[in-house]
């Protein structure tokens, strides 16, 4: 029951930070450091190192063959035969790089329109 | 039980609701919760061949369709009201009680009406009675939120009806089919721009982020569930397929992701998250598939039990601390460690984590788009996907983060009660799939899938890609977060389009009129008429000197001096309109001569 395993170490990495005090208590209540406990890091990077490793186990067939998508896969008659993005949803290691990817991309997306889309919260003041 | 087997469970609710009005409190929050378990069984009893028509205005009213889609958004809309009334046990409110049940009842009336009279008759009351759950936090704020909110839903409800009796006026039919609605195309894109406005698809997603987080503690969880929801059902029953909403969509989840990154507040935070699920539904209508639209009804049931869950975790926070805002919480870990727990689960539901609700339903929208070879889709879908773990900030800034000395007490038992239910379903329904999957429309695709063994054992390799794309998202996340600082600001959503359009719109107007008025009053007023009374004095003066000047050359001696003084004389009579009676017999003379004259020559 590896599947178990997996989901309640997923669910430890929560519960470990909240077993943890925050490492550094912030003086000033009101601004916005990030406090992470120094387990929590350690909790999360072996997770992710886990399902590196799992998924290299799949390579070999040893868990059965990695989640691919055969419907990206080149064949015959297949639109997506000859897209490089459908070739390189079926590499190793794909959903962990595109899972750095996907969040990278959206904070420096988010970070960039911060510019234009934050404003003071009286913003609204006098509109109806 | 035959029982209720006629009554369509709209009426159920909506009667009841007035009925306990008159209710004391005790009585009427008993009646609440058990008119939500009522609406449950008399969903659950009806069977297919269900009938209830009325005549309306020469139409008639089909009240009652039932399937397994119906069936399906009942089941799961009744399930959460019942877990919502039980979580406001200790909220005091006599018309949010009413409001919301006004709201479930006409939610179910939509769900289950075949004709789109009666879906719009419901769709407008839904509009109406969720204003009330706005209204009731009394708040300067909140009241401003609810009228721009029922602005909104009236102009999409409008833009709806529209397109209704487009397509009743071309066909001469009221079923609501995707064959009727896709018979006259522009009645169609009116009904969809119509859904898509209650369904807050970009970019007329504002209104939702914009009231909801206004509302009271219960009624952003009632929100949370219905509006939205309703939108998704009727694009099942009349859009599937259509592939413009594959790109809405995709930007719609995404959008949702960058929001929720930019925001501080949790419930605005929660209100961006919803947008983004609906993306994820709204594209799975778009791929419109059996498995795609199995996908958006089972994702639409979870998306309810997580998105309520995470409401109440938060509305348990601000009922206990009156704070909401990322950079006002934190560290509440130790005072609220149940609402903690309930957090956790909604937060790993709703980014999907195997073992939840979320993870059974989602991977069917992005099965079916990745099996129709919707290539960019399945890349934007995985792209929102990933970024989900934004929402598992909410736990983070509320029990962990900075320690801001904030003691509150744990929940009261009540809303425990709620959370504990909706977060039993998360994790029951994660765990035995088949059990959702049973209740689909084209079940029957998932018969195979609906099973511990293929959803986890035979499909490990599943389980495994999709933590690691969640672990590395949320390593990076964690990494990254001192480049996202939370900053006491709000964010800029389409709503400055009409919330600052409506103050240029008044400025505009106010310099447009204000100045024609202005401009008017100088040429008319103070012109114009002054110079028009002049005349009217002047050119008869003008007119008689002309005539008796000659006249007077002959009769007087023809002494410049005195001719002067007599036009003086003259004109100075005209401007007083005071003649010797001589000359007014004179004149009275010449037009009697002059009538004489003109008789004659007519005559």
């Amino acid at each position: 029951m590896a599947t178990r395993k997996k989901a309640t170490r997923k669910k430890i990495s929560s519960s470990d930070v909240a077993a943890k005090p925050p490492a550094s208590q912030d003086d000033n209540p009101t601004t916005d450091s990030v406090c992470l406990a120094p387990k929590f890091w350690k909790v999360i990077l072996t997770a992710c190192a886990v399902t590196v490793l799992l998924e290299i186990l799949m390579q070999f067939h040893a868990l059965g063959s990695a989640h691919r998508h055969p419907h990206f896969q080149f064949e015959e008659g297949n639109p997506m035969s000859d897209s490089v993005l459908a070739a390189f949803s079926n590499w190793f290691g794909f959903y962990g790089i595109y899972g750095i990817l996907a969040c990278v991309g959206s904070v420096l997306l988010a970070k960039g329109l911060s510019v234009f889309l934050k404003a003071r919260e009286d913003y609204y003041d006098g509109t109806p | 039980m035959e029982l209720l087997n006629n009554i369509p469970p709209a009426l159920i609710l909506i009667i009841g609701a007035f009925a306990l009005l008159a209710l004391p409190a005790t009585a009427r929050k008993i009646g609440a919760i058990s008119l939500a378990a009522i609406g449950f069984f008399a969903i659950h009893q009806l069977d297919d061949n269900a009938q209830v028509k009325t005549e309306f205005l020469g139409h008639t009213l089909d009240l009652l369709r039932v399937d397994s889609t119906s069936k399906a958004f009942g089941y799961i809309f009744t399930l959460s009201a019942f877990g919502a009334f039980i979580f406001s046990w200790a909220e005091r409110c006599r018309l949010q009680n009413t409001a919301a049940l006004v709201y479930i009842g006409s939610a179910l009336g939509v769900v289950f009406a075949g004709d789109m009279i009666s879906w719009y008759l419901f769709w407008e009351l839904m509009a109406v009675s969720s204003t009330f759950l706005v209204l009731a936090r009394n708040t300067k704020a909140s009241r401003l939120a609810a009228q721009r909110y029922i602005l909104v839903h009236l102009a999409g409800g409008l833009i709806l009806l529209t397109g209704i009796l487009l397509t009743i006026n071309s066909t001469g039919l009221t079923a609501f089919t995707q064959e009727n609605i896709s018979q006259n195309t522009t009645a169609k894109w009116f009904i969809l721009i119509g859904i898509l406005i209650n369904a807050a698809a970009v970019p007329f997603s504002s209104w939702l982020p914009d009231a909801y987080p206004e509302s009271t503690v219960f009624g952003g969880i009632i929100l949370s569930a219905y509006t939205t929801k309703t939108a998704v059902y009727t694009l099942v029953r009349g859009f599937p397929g259509e592939e413009i909403l594959i790109p809405i969509g995709c930007i719609m989840a995404i959008y949702g992701i960058i929001y929720a990154l930019l925001e501080n507040d949790m419930r605005r935070i929660l209100a961006y998250s919803i947008v983004n699920q609906i993306g994820f539904m709204v594209c799975g209508v778009g791929v419109g598939t059996q498995l795609a639209i199995a996908g958006v009804v089972a994702h639409a049931f979870c998306h309810i039990i997580y998105k309520a869950l995470l409401w109440m975790s938060i509305g348990a926070v601000l009922h206990r601390t009156g704070k909401s805002k990322c950079t006002e919480l934190g560290g509440l870990y130790k005072s609220m460690p149940i609402t903690m727990m309930m957090a956790i689960i909604g937060a790993l539901s709703i980014s999907a984590v195997p073992l939840t609700c979320g993870f059974v339903s989602k991977t069917l929208i992005t099965a079916a788009t990745e099996q129709q070879h919707y290539l960019w889709a399945w890349y934007a879908l995985e792209v929102a996907s990933a970024g989900v773990f934004v929402y598992a900030c909410i736990p983070f800034y509320t029990f962990f983060n900075v320690d801001r000395g904030l003691r509150p007490k744990e929940a009261p038992r009540a809303m425990i009660t709620g959370m504990a239910l909706m977060a039993f379903l998360c994790i029951y329904i994660g765990l035995n799939p088949g059990h959702l999957y049973g209740i689909l429309p084209h079940g029957e695709v998932l018969t195979e899938k609906a099973s511990f063994y293929y959803t986890y054992i035979k499909h490990f390799d599943k389980v495994v890609t999709v933590l690691q794309m969640l672990l590395f998202s949320a390593l990076m996340f964690f990494l990254l977060l001192p480049l996202l600082k939370r900053t006491p600001t709000i964010s800029i959503d389409f709503d400055w389009f009409y919330r600052k359009g409506a103050k240029l719109f008044y400025c505009a107007m106010d310099k447009a009129f204000n100045n024609l008025n202005k401009a008017a009053e100088r040429l008319v007023i103070k012109t114009f008429l002054p110079a028009l009374t002049q005349f009217v004095i002047v050119a008869p003066a003008t007119l008689t000197v002309i005539l008796l000047r000659p006249v007077w050359r002959e009769s007087l001696d023809a002494d410049e001096k005195s001719i002067k003084k007599r036009e003086q004389e003259l004109i100075a009579k005209f401007s007083s309109g005071t003649f010797p009676v001589a000359y007014s017999a004179i004149f009275v003379l010449i037009f009697i001569g002059l009538l004489v004259l003109i008789g004659r020559a007519t005559g």
